[in-house]
């Protein structure tokens, strides 16, 4: 029994631990940001040069590992064959161990590579490649459903139709909807398509509930291989690289180029107004009737019609954003994080 | 291979069957109940069928099918995925009734492309004509009913949910409602598939529209009973050469007892089995019915025989003959045969003695070896099941039994043996006759008994005090050891007996020769592939790279991570002593403070502004790559931070 207390014990402190984590709604952390660090961000393109330079540790275990898996391929054509299909999950990059078991196995045969990890995919374009180029069918289908069935019942007419499904991460945040993963396991159960897929989240599992697993009909298969997901995360927008920050600056002195001064200049004034009260949280934005007097002292405009019509074209390129105050009053703000407009009045100063 | 499909045919088949079977009486049951409704309200039947989802599916198949040969050619299956909204149900409802109608009287030509038309039609309908449809669509259903029923005399019309929690519930009312409409031109009758409880009725129907139904409660068998019949058919036979060992067999019934109930995925666990198996082993070739492997013995080629040399238990056999056995292969493939055959005669007398005991542990009380016969089969597979204290106790308990107990018991054996193909048993069979026999003799000898007793009485006449005091030494003497009756000696006679064939027949395979042919062994395997567990993977591989590359400079004991692991484990390992939310500045300029440790060394300051570059992206690689597992996520409480999704660790 004192085994047993001391499990019970840590057990109870495990819970405590997990409560005394999340009860106080204040984080201990440091107030350091990135912006105070004095260094470049990165870009997408400079990190993967760099990337590239940074040699890969261990490159012969990983080798070796590689070749472990690979010793697996036949074993998965058999058990595909026999019904089943495959999961592999594990840390690392699965990408180029699918990528081989396709070119060495399933070089003959029809096959579909779905790359889950690609932003724009959807379960509609993955029925749609298996209904046009698999099997040669043109036209267009109401919903999923629909061509769902219809692939269905090609594949139970035609005995001879065989297909491998290869899909880079499933878990990915397109597919891993209730909706694509019930019609995603439907075309698995057929007993001629073969599914072969990885995954990597580690709640991957969370996406299936019991009639799903049973149509995927899963072998899980461990393939740890430690490469590094590059394919993967050169789409996931890290926080880090601020791909929307370069993006919105670019587009922000892109647009403001084509306006005439007079527009530029209340695009900045509304912009200093907001960098000068970027220390107070509860700023609420310039309100209309105050920036309207601004503007007119700066001589920028002359009647109240011609600064709306301004402030709408700055919306309809979403530069501002109009908000409405408890008071009923109109407040503008600028949706643009406050260092990137820094850097944009700096630019603009330098222009001048 | 082949055999293989071989093997998993004849598994499937004998399973479908069985299946079947024991679902035929309680469809019979619906059936006939179905025949005999008819009324105002709808009449629905509510099957409760339990949480393994995934066999309910075979259930319905074959329930749809007798309701199609018996009563109606009418019965439309509807699934909650198909049905989101009420149009889709419809559709899918009439799509199936019209298909059912054509498959009946598939003669009429003109039917079809009507049938046709009609469900091109309703699937061209768009969405604001959907309420001048409904009555159409109802409308077009009933006559189509109507003018193939002419000559049937009115069959109803069966609509099969199959899973009724799923549905939504505006759907499912608006369907009662509407049907409940056109009841008296369209007799409907409708079957709930329930996985939990009945009370799902009444919390997703309010009471307006349940009371348009009239409902009846069927229970359906419970998935332990599935499985020990399972069990019962694949296991305890002679019919499939192919056996489990134990652990594997505790593995699979572990998976179903504490996941999920699924007769289903048992069946997979035991088909995955069966591929791992003759997919691994060579000597899997052998496993087949006794009378084909011997003819695959004599074609086995030299190097089969040296891989059966190589058998663990083969080679603990091997010790007189060694030398013909170890070097020709004619000889051994002789001993070969023998030793298959041995092994099938031990699989024929295991099974009727393995019931034989079950029938006596399975009455006695608290079951000290198990209630169900598969925790007896395991039990028998794991080790010298007489070595164990739980048979120890239930044979003290058996000796205990009452007269009319053991006279049941022993008439069941009776019938097991009789019933099983064994040769051996007819000295035991005979033997168990004559223990019957004498039991009925010993009902004569209980007034024999009472004999005795009343010549006990007399010696207690009055006597001197020397006398009596002797009388009574001898009777305490007698009483000692005349303890046993005479039924009492033959009680323990025959649970010697049993006690003794148990010892005979019920060793466990690992303990024959040449086992490793049947029994298929390799539980990691199957809890692997089955059962993984993808968080413990990811855990070991971040918290111990060295488990999976095995370089030198990886190791470490436990607590600690060298710094020159990969850079996503130095990254995890630093954001595991972190609370929720985690400063990336704080973590950058750790991870380079770490790496640098192993940079700086052949390094120097010059090149630091590239350095630092380089080990900037690398860290965005490596948190970029936690992001993508899952552990991390962007948060917008701070700036510049980020949230864990686990907790604990360090």
């Amino acid at each position: 029994t004192l085994s047993k207390k001391m499990k019970d014990d840590k057990m109870s402190n495990l819970v405590e631990e997990y409560f005394e984590a999340h009860s106080s709604s204040k984080v201990l952390t440091s107030d350091r940001t990135l912006q105070k660090l004095h260094k470049r961000r990165l870009n997408q393109e400079t990190l993967r040069d760099l990337l590239k330079k940074a040699p890969l540790a261990f490159a012969p275990e990983i080798k070796e590992l590689n070749q472990q898996h690979e010793c697996l391929f036949s074993k998965w054509m058999l058990q595909l064959h026999l019904g089943f299909n495959i999961v592999l999950y594990g840390l690392g990059s699965k990408r180029d161990l699918l990528e081989k078991f396709r070119t060495s196995v399933l070089q003959d045969s029809v096959h579909l590579v779905v790359n889950g990890y690609f932003p724009s995919i959807t379960v509609r374009s993955i029925l749609n490649s298996i209904t046009e180029e698999v099997l040669e069918h043109i036209g267009t289908f109401r919903s999923p459903l629909d061509q769902l069935e219809f692939i269905m019942k090609r594949f139970k007419e035609d005995s001879s139709l065989e297909l491998y499904v290869l899909i880079h991460n499933l878990d990915s945040q397109m597919l891993r909807g209730e909706r694509s993963q019930q019609i995603l396991a439907q075309l698995s159960s057929l007993p001629s398509i073969y599914l072969i897929a990885s995954v990597d989240h580690i709640n991957a599992p969370l996406m299936w509930d019991q009639a799903k697993q049973s149509l995927y009909n899963w072998l899980w298969y461990e393939t740890t291989t430690f490469s590094p997901y590059v394919e993967e995360t050169s789409y996931e927008n890290s926080l880090l690289v601020q791909q929307s920050g370069s993006l919105a600056l670019s587009s922000l002195t892109h647009v403001l180029r084509s306006l005439t001064p007079n527009a530029r200049g209340i695009f900045r004034l509304l912009a200093q107004y907001q960098l000068e009260n970027k220390d107070n949280p509860s700023y609420p934005g310039l309100s209309f009737q105050d920036f309207y007097q601004q503007c007119r002292e700066a001589f920028l405009v002359n009647s109240d019609l011609t600064l709306r019509a301004q402030l709408t074209e700055f919306r309809d390129h979403k530069l501002i954003r109009t908000k409405r105050g408890a008071d009923g009053v109109e407040y503008l703000l600028i949706p643009v994080d406050d260092s990137t407009l820094t850097d944009f009045l700096e630019k603009e100063d330098e222009d001048v | 291979q082949q055999v293989q499909e071989e093997l998993n045919k004849q598994l499937f088949d004998n399973l479908v069957s069985f299946l079947r079977r024991s679902h035929s009486e309680f469809q019979e049951k619906t059936t006939e109940w179905s025949c005999r409704m008819k009324s105002r309200e709808i009449p629905t039947a509510a099957l409760v069928l339990g949480v393994n989802v995934t066999d309910h599916d075979l259930t319905f198949k074959s329930l749809s099918e007798v309701l199609q040969n018996n009563i109606t050619p009418y019965v439309a299956l509807l699934q909650a995925k198909d049905c989101p909204g009420i149009k889709n149900l419809m559709q899918k409802l009439m799509g199936q009734l019209m298909n059912c109608c054509v498959d009946v009287d598939s003669s009429d030509e003109e039917d079809y492309v009507q049938v046709s038309q009609h469900r091109i039609r309703c699937s061209m309908t768009s969405l604001i004509s959907w309420y001048e449809n409904i009555t159409k669509k109802t409308d077009s259903e009933t006559p189509s009913k109507k003018r193939t029923s002419r000559h049937l005399q009115s069959p109803p019309v069966v609509v099969i949910f199959k899973d009724m929690e799923s549905f939504t519930t505006k759907v499912l009312q608006d369907f009662i409602v509407i049907s409940s409409q056109h009841i008296h031109e369209l007799p409907l009758i409708l079957i709930f598939g329930i996985a939990t409880s009945p009370m799902i009725i009444h919390s997703l129907l309010p009471h307006s529209v349940s009371s348009l139904l009239c409902i009846e409660l069927f229970q359906s068998l419970s998935c332990k009973e599935h499985l020990s019949t399972i069990i019962d058919k694949l296991l305890l036979t002679t019919q499939f050469a192919f056996k489990l060992s134990e652990k594997v067999l505790q593995v699979l019934i572990n998976i179903f007892l504490y996941h999920d109930f699924s007769v289903q995925n048992f069946i997979k666990g035991f088909q995955l089995c069966i591929v791992e198996h003759f997919h691994s082993q060579p000597l899997s070739v052998l496993c087949c019915q006794l009378v084909e492997a011997k003819k695959r013995v004599n074609s086995l080629s030299h190097s089969q025989c040296e891989n059966i040399r190589r058998l663990p238990s083969f080679r603990s056999q091997v010790s007189e003959k060694q030398i013909a056995l170890l070097t020709t292969d004619n000889f051994l493939k002789e001993v070969i045969q023998k030793l298959l055959e041995d092994l099938h005669v031990y699989h024929e007398n295991y099974v009727p003695v393995l019931r034989c005991l079950h029938v006596f542990t399975s009455s006695l009380p608290k079951y000290p070896l198990g209630k169900q016969i598969r925790e007896l089969h395991c039990a028998c597979l794991e080790n010298r099941v007489w070595e164990t204290e739980e048979y120890e106790s239930s044979l003290q308990l058996a000796r205990m039994l009452n007269k009319s107990d053991l006279v049941t018991m022993l008439q069941k054996c009776v019938e097991i043996f009789v019933s099983s193909s064994g040769k051996e048993f007819d000295k035991v069979v005979e033997k168990l006759k004559e223990f019957l026999a004498q039991f009925q003799k010993l009902e004569g000898a209980c007034q024999e008994r009472g004999e005795s007793i009343s010549s006990q009485k007399e010696l207690q006449k009055k006597t001197d005090l020397y006398h009596l005091q002797k009388t009574l030494l001898e009777l305490k003497e007698s009483r000692r050891s005349k303890k046993l009756t005479k039924f009492e000696m033959l009680r323990f006679e025959v649970v010697d007996f049993i006690d003794n064939l148990v010892r005979n027949y019920l060793v466990p395979a690992d303990h024959k020769t040449l086992h490793e042919i049947m029994y298929f062994n390799t539980a990691s395997a199957l809890r692997e592939h089955l059962n993984a567990a993808p968080r413990i993977a990811l855990h070991t591989a971040l918290n111990n790279p060295y488990c999976y590359l095995k370089n030198q400079a990886l190791r470490s004991d436990g607590g600690y991570i060298s710094n020159k692991a990969p850079d996503i484990c130095i990254v995890y390992k630093l954001h595991l002593e972190c609370g929720r939310l985690i400063n990336l500045v704080d973590w950058l300029e750790a991870f380079s403070t770490v790496v640098m440790a192993v940079e700086g060394t052949n390094e120097d300051a010059a090149a630091s502004d590239q350095v630092d570059d380089t080990i900037h992206a690398r860290f965005i690689q490596a948190v970029s790559e936690l992001e993508l597992l899952g552990f991390i996520k962007p948060s917008k409480q701070k700036t510049d931070h980020v949230a864990r999704l686990t907790w604990g660790g360090c």
